[in-house]
């Protein structure tokens, strides 16, 4: 982690008691969630048929392997809500929360447009769609400024065109062609 | 025998081979740097270019690519904190923060000379004691495997971190995301829901990116009241290789050791560098005076990695040449190649072709050579992608991992799996869970359970894993490597407790 990325072991050991909270709220969240999975998918293995050839079906393995993420996160939770308790209780930590969320703002950010790139990449083809996805994505951390614009439009240029190029032509490996425009 | 090495000599030191090689050695380092571009992926890619080649040179070729791309993937690892191949996967732990610390040349130099040192190791392993260790190799059976996987399962006790419920559920989910897609023994589909984007399953590598590369990258561009286009590692560069040289000479038990193990592993037909780097990680952190050093920049935790992945170059040999079974993909790739050349893998391949056996011998020696030139001359050219702002890297890098992730099956839906689990990396991250077990659990989860099962079809009667002494002994060392990493979680706890309740 970058020296300015948030540690949030270090956080929680130096934190006022909101901010362990709020963390640990969040943890609570992770664990009831992973837990609500677990049960979900020991539930679907176990309506797996059993093999006629062995012992352990091909249900029992996964089974097994989420029975235990179940139990790991039952205790998980309840873990976290006596140290929700000792830090403050609930009101406290989601007032902290959005504090959480701005902070990773540009991440949050960055990662829409990932999604957005990825939907669009067997539409518009590798090239035009990585061009764009660049040149907002190097804005967005950067800024918008006459320098920032410029080199990132040369940026997005190489690392799309010229990458596609390279895989095409040197090492025989195609990406995506888009559906509209076969770039 | 003295001719044929004499013979495998003269084919291997012949000029045009020696270019070749480098050439395959530089493919093989920037292959490996780029996150989802295996060592597998570019000795594939390597392959059909040999074919015109004598055989011996066609074969040095790829092992140059092969001893590149396992030093290669240290490069991402060291200065972005991204592994670029999963054998890379335990030099991020030390090698980033080292970097990061303002000592990126010593990161990847102390990367490069264990990968130099750990491949000449396995190399004199390979040469002396080839056959009785591939006898011992072939004999194990799944009972063996699956404890050995249960011992290796153990290592999630070191690598957890803060938490330690943390890590064991990072740890079990890894499992559960491996039994996502068809069984390993029958192909019936499991936990696909009906989506054709399970129904293949995930593949390792990119759940490999996702979690590790794609969950730094959002990472970095996180605001905490400073500016966030800056470069990664922006203090000054040191870089003094000799010096670095004698560091880790200094740390000959940790070096004989990691590169040990990482023969051990190679040698074992279906492990690989993946594991053997978490192992090598492992067994130096537990052997170590400060094991509350590792993960925080040792030197230590770079070597042991890094002596430990490529030592698997020459363990991988060590089957192939003595039994004709290869111990990785690369390596049946490898026995593919001879195969097209008309040399037929197998016991009596050393005796029927010594000047080719030596001739590989000499040519894994020579390629670590030539790797450790190409790091050493290339190194500062690598280190300025620490100057490079966060607006370049950052979106330049994400590119690379959708092009890894795409290229390994050429599927777009592994694309939005990429996606998908790049965001649950992104949130564990945040939320302090341990990601090394996760990816540990995907390595491990379908060994372990193919394993088992065809233990039980051979044999119903689970007391065989104790019956049978490998396969108890192994037992044995994972129990003892539990108790062992309790009690030293119990006592850096008590330790920390202590500090904190003593009067200021």
């Amino acid at each position: 982690m970058s020296a300015e990325t948030e540690n949030p072991a270090v956080v929680d050991a130096q934190a006022s008691a909101a901010t362990r909270a709020r963390n640990e709220l969040a943890r609570l969240v992770s664990y009831l969630v992973f837990g609500g999975i677990a049960v979900f998918c020991a539930w679907r293995a176990s309506s797996l048929p059993a093999s006629r050839w062995e012992p352990l079906g091909a249900g029992s393995f996964p089974k097994l392997v989420f029975i235990v993420l179940a139990v790991l996160c039952l205790f998980a939770v309840l873990r976290s809500l006596v140290e929700i308790q000792r830090n403050g209780g609930m009101p406290e930590a989601v007032y902290a929360f959005g504090r959480w969320l701005r902070i990773r703002r540009v991440s949050f950010a960055i990662y829409g447009l990932l999604v957005v790139y990825l939907a669009v990449l067997p539409v518009l083809g590798f090239s035009l769609a990585t061009f764009g996805f660049l040149l907002v994505t190097q804005l967005l951390i950067a800024g918008v400024t006459r320098k920032t614009v410029i080199q990132s439009i040369i940026a997005a240029l190489v690392f799309s065109f010229g990458l596609n190029a390279l895989f095409a032509d040197v090492f025989n490996v195609f990406l995506p062609r888009g559906v509209l425009i076969a770039f | 025998m003295l001719d044929a090495f004499l013979q495998g000599a003269h084919q291997v030191f012949a000029f045009d081979t020696l270019i070749y090689m480098l050439i395959g050695s530089v493919a093989g380092i920037v292959a490996a740097a780029i996150p989802g571009f295996t060592v597998t992926m570019a000795i594939i890619l390597t392959l059909p270019l040999t074919f015109a080649m004598e055989p011996l040179q066609g074969i040095s070729v790829m092992l140059s690519v092969y001893v590149g791309g396992y030093t290669g993937g240290l490069i991402s690892a060291a200065l972005l904190g991204i592994p670029g191949t999963p054998s890379s996967v335990a030099t991020t732990f030390d090698a980033f923060p080292m970097a990061r610390k303002g000592e990126p040349g010593r990161a990847l130099s102390l990367g490069v000379w264990a990968s130099f040192f750990g491949t000449l190791i396995s190399t004199v392993v390979l040469i002396v004691a080839a056959p009785p260790l591939a006898v011992v190799a072939v004999r194990l059976g799944p009972w063996e495997y699956f404890s050995l996987i249960v011992f290796a399962l153990t290592i999630v006790a070191s690598l957890v971190g803060n938490s330690l419920i943390r890590g064991l559920i990072a740890g079990v989910i890894g499992l559960g995301i491996a039994t996502i897609g068809p069984d390993p023994m029958m192909g019936r589909p499991r936990l696909t829901f009906d989506m054709d984007l399970l129904a293949p399953g995930l593949p390792f590598l990119v759940v490999l990116i996702g979690i590790f590369a794609i969950s730094q990258l959002l990472g970095e561009v996180e605001i905490h009241g400073k500016k966030v286009n800056h470069a990664l590692i922006p203090k000054s560069i040191d870089f003094k290789t000799w010096e670095v040289m004698r560091e880790v000479l200094m740390r000959p038990v940790n070096l004989l050791r990691s590169s040990m193990v990482g023969v051990v592993i190679g040698a074992l037909p279906g492990a690989g560098g993946s594991i053997a780097n978490l192992l090598a990680y492992d067994q130096a952190k537990r052997s170590s005076k400060t094991p509350e050093a590792f993960g925080q920049g040792t030197a230590d935790g770079v070597v042991a990695s890094e002596a430990g992945n490529s030592a698997t170059a020459g363990g991988g040999l060590i089957p192939l040449i003595s039994l004709g079974i290869p111990g990785s993909a690369v390596d049946a790739i490898l026995m593919a190649s001879l195969m097209v050349h008309g040399v037929s893998v197998g016991p009596r391949l050393i005796l029927d072709h010594a000047d080719l056996v030596y001739g590989m011998f000499i040519a894994l020696t020579v390629a670590s050579f030539m790797m450790l030139v190409v790091c050493v001359a290339s190194m500062r050219l690598f280190l300025r992608v620490t100057d490079i702002p966060k607006q370049f890297i950052v979106p330049t890098v994400m590119i690379c991992c959708v092009i890894g992730a795409f290229a390994l099956n050429n599927r777009v839906s592994d694309l939005y799996l990429l996606g998908a689990i790049g965001l649950v990396g992104y949130i564990l991250k945040c939320l302090d869970y341990p990601l090394a077990p996760l990816v540990l659990g995907v390595i491990l989860g379908p060994i372990a359970e193919t394993n088992l099962r065809r233990a039980l079809m051979s044999d119903g009667d689970w007391t065989v894993f104790l019956t049978r002494p490998i396969s108890a002994l192994l037992l044995a060392a994972a129990v003892l490597s539990v108790v062992f990493s309790i009690r030293s979680i119990w006592k850096s706890r008590k330790n920390e407790n202590g500090k904190n309740s003593a009067p200021a």
